[in-house]
């Protein structure tokens, strides 16, 4: 069948006002914008692996450093619980250092006496604020002062020292008054185990 | 403008975005490293704070090995008697089995000044006449017996009979706070 030439210019409207061609500059703006697609592409790419990267290490820091503090708490609980029983030990110490047994001073007090020497009062009272230190307050039945100088050296010789020492002799009875400090002959502190 | 000049602001817009949206996860990763810096900083400072901490702990332990053995070796016999009720039943038992001739006998509670641990004892005031090496000898055992008791007070006289003496104590048991 043939068409007539009539007919095919009916599908063909007329063209009369076409748009003029972009400048050359504004041409380059599709060329950019695919070019922008690809460098924000690679460009956020790299980023978020970065991204990735730095928050693995963040929260590995961050465990890390609450790890290290928890051990830190832990040896600063250690450390108190220490101190403490280093308080206690020194209280205790200090109880013990002043709880010397009076016993053999007493004994050594007492056998010191001559036969025409005898005790009339003897007295030892610790000190209330420092219990290792020792009122002596002795009363002797003597007429010369040789008794005393024994006695002190008995005394001496378990390494007591006597401080401001006073005595006075009347009547045939002679009064000594003495403060009595044990001292440690090495110098060490009152550390042996009891028996 | 015609509609290529739209459809060219369009597509500029349309960069504009694309680089917005980059800037922005730059700005995110920035953002996460400077926290992962921070982050490695705190735990250096930790890293230093334990390291500090356990020097002056071991420092510590080294000053204190012989005051804890000290402890070690004490702290039982200080908590053998630890309430008022034993320790006088304790002592009225050391002074029933020695037989001793007892005139007086006292006991009270009391406070220790300046002793966190050993807040208080229980005082037992004491008088005694019997044989001279009977009173020596018991007061002797008792010191060794119960190495935490403190003679505070020792009064020592004639007694009444020629080898009699007269025996004024003062004992302190000490109890050890819990």
């Amino acid at each position: 069948m043939q068409i007539t030439e009539r007919q095919i210019d009916d599908f063909k409207s007329d063209r009369k006002d076409i748009t003029p061609p972009l400048p050359v500059v504004l041409r380059l703006v599709p060329l950019l914008f695919y070019c922008s697609i690809a460098v924000a592409v690679i460009l956020s790419s790299i980023f978020a692996i970065q991204f990735q990267f730095a928050v693995q290490k963040r929260d590995n820091h961050k465990t890390m450093t609450a790890s290290l503090g928890a051990q830190t708490q832990d040896t600063r609980s250690q450390r108190t619980a220490l101190e403490a029983q280093i308080k206690k030990a020194t209280d205790i110490q200090n109880w013990v250092a002043s709880s010397r047994p009076l016993q053999p001073l007493l004994l050594a007090i007492t056998r010191s006496m001559g036969p025409r020497s005898s005790i009339v009062d003897l007295r030892l009272d610790r000190e209330t604020d420092n219990p290792s230190q020792i009122k002596m307050n002795l009363s002797m039945g003597t007429d010369s002062t040789k008794q005393l100088d024994l006695t002190v050296e008995k005394i001496a010789a378990l390494n007591y020292r006597a401080f401001s020492p006073t005595q006075t002799l009347g009547r045939g009875e002679l009064d000594y008054k003495a403060t009595l400090v044990h001292q440690d002959p090495l110098g060490r502190q009152n550390e042996e185990a009891p028996r | 403008m015609n509609n290529k000049h739209i459809a060219c602001g369009i597509v500029a817009l349309f960069i504009v975005l694309l680089v917005q949206l980059t800037l922005w996860v730059q700005g995110n990763r920035t953002k996460v490293q400077s926290e992962a810096s921070a982050a490695q900083d705190a735990e250096t400072a930790a890293n230093l704070q334990l390291t500090k901490e356990r020097g002056q702990l071991g420092d510590l332990r080294r000053q204190s090995t012989d005051l804890i053995e000290f402890l070690r070796i004490w702290q039982p016999y200080f908590t053998t008697i630890d309430n008022p009720q034993s320790a006088e039943v304790n002592l009225s038992m050391l002074i029933k089995e020695a037989n001793l001739v007892n005139l007086a006998q006292r006991f009270e509670q009391t406070p220790v000044k300046g002793n966190a641990s050993i807040p208080n004892t229980m005082r037992a005031t004491l008088t005694f006449e019997d044989d001279y090496a009977r009173l020596l000898n018991w007061l002797g055992d008792l010191e060794v017996k119960m190495p935490t008791v403190r003679t505070s007070s020792a009064r020592l006289s004639k007694g009444t009979r020629a080898n009699d003496l007269r025996m004024e104590i003062i004992l302190e048991q000490p109890l050890l706070s819990k």
